[in-house]
């Protein structure tokens, strides 16, 4: 019943690990989607409520370092910074919730502030009179009479420049505003366009100092037995999908596996137990298999869906890349060369990305400098994408590069493959590396006017196929496999 | 040390991975927002006929760093007294160096009375008063005059507490051309 359950469930696309993820992610969204339309709900805050009396009268001094006292209290630095002026605008009575006769409020400005300060009182909901006028003391009185209980009432004070000393990080964050928007959209369009250009530059740089040579004559066998996924490793400097897929097929005509084909459906049998198979090949078939003999397509389905990612086969890929290191084809791991790339690209986008929600919660009015941050998540994305591509093979590896070449002109030459009676061995044996050097299409076509049996390593319900409906039948289930398999690398094992 | 700090990048990676294009569209989402288009809900009725309590109004806050304001755009403006948290819709009646004067309940701009086809029939601009607009500033006020606060009480507004110009109903009803 449980079982069941389960495969109802698996049928929906409902998966475990997936799930908690996703609901740890929407947990996330609501908390902070609370916790902000919390701080805006909260519009009723002002320095005076609830305050019964007929007049009321409120003293506040402003001091030299912008620093606001209220009745003795300091209530922080208000004070605002602009191009030509530094200001004070300050809700003081937000829907107070009493009526006053009259309000009055003392505001005592620095003593060097003189005449120039321009003031302001503006008051909405429910007030009658106002007026606002500078002392000979230095204090700027506001009034307001026949003030309702939901009155609002702020106070304006504009000081020219020089009278408050503004702290070093305020009046950065005033020049960084004061900068033209469109200086920040450029600099979000240039940054990453230097970025790209650079790492094209240094990539075509490095392509040129490790030009492989194309021999003009073509080899009719593999320069080498090594397994199709170095040598994909070696061709494409990454192990992906296509290595996988090479490596099943290459474990099927060495007898290890069979693939059945079924309608609509595929499954994998373990033809024998193979002592001598190499590291990434053991556990690329303990992914597919776990511990049984056979595996069918929702088995493997539930095996690929139910992870967000697979050790197994990150290490898979680590041990191709370390094989073909070992082999002196690459100075360092491709991976670990990729992982760097990445680290880098990844930590200038955390950089970045802590810099946007800074400059949205710093900046106001509003804040172009996430432009900036922008540019700089887009330059980190182009580091990291792009460092997959950089060629790192050795000496070694171009030369033997260049011979795999001369066998792709092999695999690849558009005529008919000559007549041999085993071409149908050879056929099943090269499949695997023409599929990691692109080229399984004209690999195949070399066969169309020959007879085709098929290997008895691929099983299937519609009896005896051509070669062209073998070709359709097996290269959708191994593509299937190894791109789903290759997605489960975790970051860094690309 | 060096398999603890790999193994926290690592796990870092993984993090990363997963929430890479949450984080992108996120990303997207709030520059749409913060400098582009985004919506607000109308609060209360002082903008009836045009906007009825409770719907949603579309925002293009891009709109005023190409165009100028004109005289009939409805807008979204921080209140002058509280900036920070308050903002409201009204629409723009006099601009930068105009006089306005309000008498009888109509509305002069330079001396010349304005047609108002967006206000309900029979509706009056009161209180009287008169206001000579700086450079910058903008005389805004709400189509509903009766139930309004706006720049009769609180004076002209600055440009630089404009948000936006509003460019459509969506919610419960569509309408674009209330200018």
């Amino acid at each position: 019943m449980k079982n069941n359950f389960k495969t109802l469930l698996n049928s929906l696309s409902f998966y475990r690990k997936k799930t908690y993820f996703f609901v740890i992610i929407f947990a996330l969204a609501t908390l902070g989607y609370y916790t902000l339309s919390q701080q805006y709900s909260a519009d009723d805050i002002a320095l005076f409520s609830n305050q019964s009396s007929a007049d009321l009268e409120i003293n506040m001094v402003v001091k030299e370092d912008g620093d606001i006292l209220l009745n003795d209290k300091s209530i922080g630095n208000k004070i605002d910074v602009y191009a030509d002026y530094d200001e004070l605008r300050l809700p003081v009575i937000d829907k107070g919730g009493n009526y006053y006769s009259s309000v009055t409020i003392n505001l005592k400005v620095p003593s060097n502030s003189g005449p120039s300060v321009k003031h302001e009182i503006i008051a909405i909901h429910g007030v009658g009179k106002t007026s606002s006028n500078m002392e000979d003391d230095g204090t700027i009185v506001y009034k307001a009479n026949d003030v309702s209980k939901n009155a609002t009432i702020s106070i304006v004070a504009k000081f020219p420049k020089g009278i408050i000393s503004i702290p070093v990080l305020k009046q950065t964050v005033a020049g960084i505003s004061q900068v033209k928007d469109n200086y920040w959209l450029v600099i979000a369009v240039v940054l990453p366009l230097i970025t790209l250009i650079y790492t094209l530059a240094f990539l075509f740089y490095q392509l040129r100092r490790h030009r492989i040579e194309i021999p003009e004559k073509e080899i009719s066998a593999p320069p080498m037995a090594i397994p199709p996924a170095i040598v994909g490793a070696l061709y494409n400097q990454k192990v992906g999908p296509r290595e996988i897929a090479a490596t099943l097929i290459d474990l099927a005509q060495r007898g290890d596996i069979v693939i059945l084909d079924r309608d609509r459906d595929f499954a994998f049998g373990k033809a024998k137990f193979d002592q001598r198979l190499l590291g990434f090949e053991k556990l690329l078939l303990s992914k597919i298999f776990k511990n049984n003999i056979s595996s069918n397509f929702d088995e493997i389905e539930k095996r690929i869906n139910n992870h967000f990612y697979s050790k197994k086969i990150s290490i898979v890929t680590a041990g191709i890349y370390a094989l073909a290191t070992r082999l002196g084809y690459f100075k360092i791991s491709p991976q670990r060369i990729h992982s760097k790339y990445r680290i880098i690209g990844t930590s200038a986008f955390i950089i970045a990305l802590i810099g946007f929600v800074l400059s949205l919660l710093l900046f106001t009015n509003p804040p172009y400098i996430v432009f900036f941050w922008v540019g700089m998540m887009a330059s980190s994305l182009i580091i990291a994408f792009t460092a997959g591509n950089m060629p790192l093979r050795t000496t070694i590896g171009q030369e033997v590069l260049s011979n795999w070449f001369a066998f792709k002109k092999f695999l690849s030459n558009p005529d008919d493959f000559p007549y041999s009676e085993n071409y149908l061995e050879i056929f099943n044996k090269y499949l695997p590396y023409a599929i990691v050097m692109d080229c399984e299409t004209a690999w195949a076509r070399r066969f169309k006017n020959h007879n085709f049996t098929m290997p008895d390593w691929f099983l299937t319900e519609r009896g005896n196929l051509g070669l062209e409906d073998f070709c359709l039948s097996l290269f959708p289930i191994v593509s299937y496999v190894g791109r789903s398999l290759a997605a489960l690398r975790e970051p860094g094992f690309e | 040390m060096q398999k603890i700090v790999s193994k926290v990048l690592s796990k870092f990676g993984i993090l990363f991975d997963l929430t890479k294009w949450i984080i992108l569209v996120l990303v997207v989402l709030i520059l749409v927002n913060v400098f582009w288009l985004t919506i607000f809900v109308v609060d209360g009725i002082s903008m009836e006929p045009t906007f009825k309590d409770n719907e949603i109004v579309a925002l293009n806050k891009f709109y005023f760093n190409n165009n100028d304001p004109i005289r009939g755009d409805v807008v979204v403006v921080r209140y002058p007294g509280d900036p920070v948290k308050k903002k409201y819709v009204k629409r723009i009646v006099g601009l930068p160096q105009d006089n306005v004067k309000i008498s009888n309940g109509k509305i002069y701009i330079n001396g010349i009375q304005i047609d108002e086809d967006y206000l309900a029939y029979d509706v009056d601009s009161d209180p009287n008063g008169s206001w000579k607009l700086k450079d910058d500033e903008y005389f805004l006020m709400g189509d509903n005059r009766p139930f309004s606060n706006d720049s009769r009480y609180f004076g002209p507004v600055e440009k630089r507490f404009l948000v936006g110009k509003a460019i459509a109903i969506i919610y419960p009803r569509f309408r674009d051309d209330f200018q």
